[in-house]
């Protein structure tokens, strides 16, 4: 009875191994690539940005981002750049969690860059008051303008056409299913 | 489509040798001619093409075949006979005239029989041509030194070394009014996707054109609808394991004959940026060399524009490095001395591929003076200009994708032009527009900057750091491959 008994055990232990073996890999769930894609894309265009600053591009550098808590003059020397980066990439998984509930099933291009420009109108018009130091818009010189929009129209792309190349490969994928 | 007239084999060999002289000109043509032999009491004509075929096999054929009269007992089976005689591996039967003489000419023989309405061709084909050789652009420090030939038999033979899986497949095509080129594509069964396969043979079935004479470059323009665009859709291979590799990853391969570089789609920019060299080194090794050839395709994308930029604007440089710029000063504006250097850079290279070799040498003395000193003597360029033009140069050498170093190339014209007329708005506005213009781009519905934009974190990873063969055990998802674990687990 007991030999019977821890037959069947072993029976039933070697039925579940192989289910689990056969078991398919999950794929990443969009909304983890969508905060991914935020977050790389957050980071890297942000340091692409404070090359251009360094450069006298723009006189704006990502360190911005930390202006409005005062937490002392260090925000604007190398370790506030590299903190803003990090911040920019927090703040960028918003971005594209919002590009995602609103804009996933555009294709092409173009809503990345619209999305873009208006980021862009956001934090410079609505977004004024809360970064001190920040000009106006028309006291800004027109290079740091361009550099700016260009850069936001970069990310725009970046965040929305990987975002709808995401959707639509997983759509896809379920259809071949 | 032009009609197909099926005229069937007549009987009467009169008849066929007559239509042989009017269609294709046996007997005009030197080196198209018919054999008349009588084996076993029956008239028999061997038509062949001198040059395509093999005298030794034919040789052999005939002597086997002469051989009947002295063994076999007279019969009325001809026929038979003769089909059993033939010795060789390939004897197809075949019905039609214009059928038998798409075979002639393609270097198989012909035999027609007295009163019969089949006819066989026998396969004695042998091209000239070379044997396999390293390929010229793809030269790798260590590794295999065979590369593709002009010859798609053994081009195929070369590719199912390497891949000896039985779903491999090779469908044949026909392409060119004229010309009739075996057009070739290749993929493993249940990796490739079956959209694509379907999608490159309907593009190229619909491909009506005289003669495929510059055989892969036509059908690329077909296949990918290039337009305007300098850059390239496809990626072309003359190296045998590339190609294989390429198969094992899921893409569709398109081998034309008289070509030895080989068609891999789909295709995207980081694709044209990798090296076989770097697979034949350990992982960091290969890493390290990837990250160098990255540097070279950065700098000759945009090391003369930033620096053309910074010489017009000095004021941009930070206070570390206000030593960029030249010293002296420039006889002619700097825009205009950076595209002399830069179109005398395509001279050289139009010079080094047209001069024969005994005259490399003092060709090559030439260049380097005249550009070198004597430019810099006589007041035409700042030494700064020679300085990073070569750079950049050097750097659109290291690019391994030949026609990618060319659009790059063209791109940074451009970009110097635009930065020229608007300083730092237009270098902004020109590489936000230059990385647009690259995004936008569709090749067989694979998005070109992938896996950057549209941005895929595991596939990136791969392409920064080369991982070991071992640890990279998924397919890239970008040609939506059937089943996505490389090795059995």
């Amino acid at each position: 009875m007991a030999q019977q008994e821890t037959q069947k055990q072993d029976v039933r232990i070697e039925q579940n191994q192989q289910l689990e073996q056969n078991q398919k890999e999950q794929p990443m769930p969009v909304i983890a690539k969508v905060l991914i894609i935020g977050v790389v894309g957050g980071i890297f265009w942000s340091m692409l940005a404070y090359c251009a600053y360094f450069f006298h591009f723009t006189e704006l550098s990502p360190s911005l981002v930390l202006q409005p808590w005062a937490i002392g003059e260090w925000k604007d020397g190398a370790i506030g750049n590299i903190i803003s980066f990090l911040v920019i990439g927090l703040l960028s998984i918003l971005v594209a969690l919002l590009y995602y509930a609103l804009l996933k099933k555009r294709q092409g291009i173009w809503p990345g860059i619209i999305f873009g420009v208006i980021l862009w109108l956001v934090v410079f018009y609505a977004l004024n008051p809360i970064f001190p130091q920040l000009k106006a818009v028309k006291e800004l010189e027109r290079n740091t303008i361009i550099t700016t929009i260009c850069f936001y129209i970069l990310y725009g792309v970046f965040i929305g056409y990987s975002i709808s190349f995401e959707v639509t490969e997983m759509r896809r994928q379920k259809q071949a299913e | 489509m032009p009609v197909q007239n099926h005229i069937p084999i007549s009987s009467n060999l009169k008849e066929n040798e007559q239509f042989f002289k009017d269609a294709i000109g046996v007997g005009t043509s030197f080196d198209l001619g018919v054999r008349k032999l009588k084996v076993l009491k029956t008239d028999v004509h061997l038509y062949y093409c001198n040059g395509l075929c093999d005298t030794q096999y034919i040789i052999k054929l005939l002597e086997i075949l002469v051989e009947a009269n002295d063994r076999e007992r007279q019969t009325s089976k001809v026929k038979t006979v003769i089909e059993n005689r033939l010795v060789h591996q390939q004897v197809n039967p075949i019905e039609n005239l214009d059928e038998a003489v798409d075979f002639l000419l393609t270097g198989l023989i012909l035999l027609f029989i007295e009163g019969e309405t089949t006819a066989f061709a026998v396969d004695v084909r042998s091209y000239p041509g070379r044997q396999p050789e390293e390929p010229d652009t793809e030269k790798v420090v260590r590794g295999a030194r065979d590369g593709y030939v002009e010859n798609i038999i053994v081009n195929t033979a070369l590719t199912r070394r390497r891949i000896r899986d039985e779903r491999l497949r090779f469908e044949m095509l026909q392409i060119g009014e004229r010309s009739k080129t075996d057009v070739c594509i290749a993929y493993i069964q249940d990796v490739a996707n079956p959209g694509l396969v379907e999608l490159i043979k309907k593009e190229l079935q619909e491909i009506e054109i005289d003669g495929l004479t510059m055989a892969d470059k036509t059908v690329e323009e077909f296949l990918v609808k290039q337009g305007y665009n300098p850059y390239p859709l496809v990626r072309y291979t003359e190296r045998p394991d590339v190609a294989a590799n390429h198969l094992l990853e899921g893409h569709v391969l398109v081998m034309v004959d008289t070509s030895p570089s080989v068609i891999i789609t789909p295709t995207t920019y980081f694709h044209h940026v990798q090296h076989a060299e770097e697979y034949r080194q350990s992982p960091a090794v290969g890493t390290f060399v990837r990250w160098v050839r990255f540097f070279g395709i950065i700098a000759s994308l945009f090391l003369l524009p930033l620096w053309s930029l910074f010489v017009l604007e000095p004021s941009l440089l930070p206070k570390n490095l206000a030593y960029i710029g030249p010293n002296e000063k420039a006889n002619i504006p700097i825009l205009v001395q950076l595209l002399i250097a830069d179109i005398g850079i395509e001279f050289l290279r139009m010079a080094a591929i047209h001069t024969p070799t005994p005259l490399s040498t003092a060709m090559g003395l030439i260049a380097a003076a005249l550009i070198g000193e004597i430019a810099i003597n006589v007041g035409l360029f700042v030494p700064e200009v020679i300085l990073y033009v070569s750079i950049a140069a050097i750097g659109s050498f290291a690019t391994p994708s030949y026609e990618l170093s060319v659009a790059n190339k063209i791109s940074r014209l451009i970009l110097l032009i635009v930065i020229a007329a608007f300083g730092v708005p237009g270098f902004m506005i020109g590489v936000t527009a230059y990385v647009l213009f690259l995004v936008n781009i569709r090749s067989l519905n694979t998005p070109y900057l992938w896996p950057f934009i549209p941005f895929d974190p595991g596939a990136f990873m791969q392409i920064l750091v080369r991982r070991s063969v071992a640890g990279s055990s998924i397919r890239p998802s970008i040609v939506h491959p059937q089943n996505r674990q490389k090795q059995p687990t």
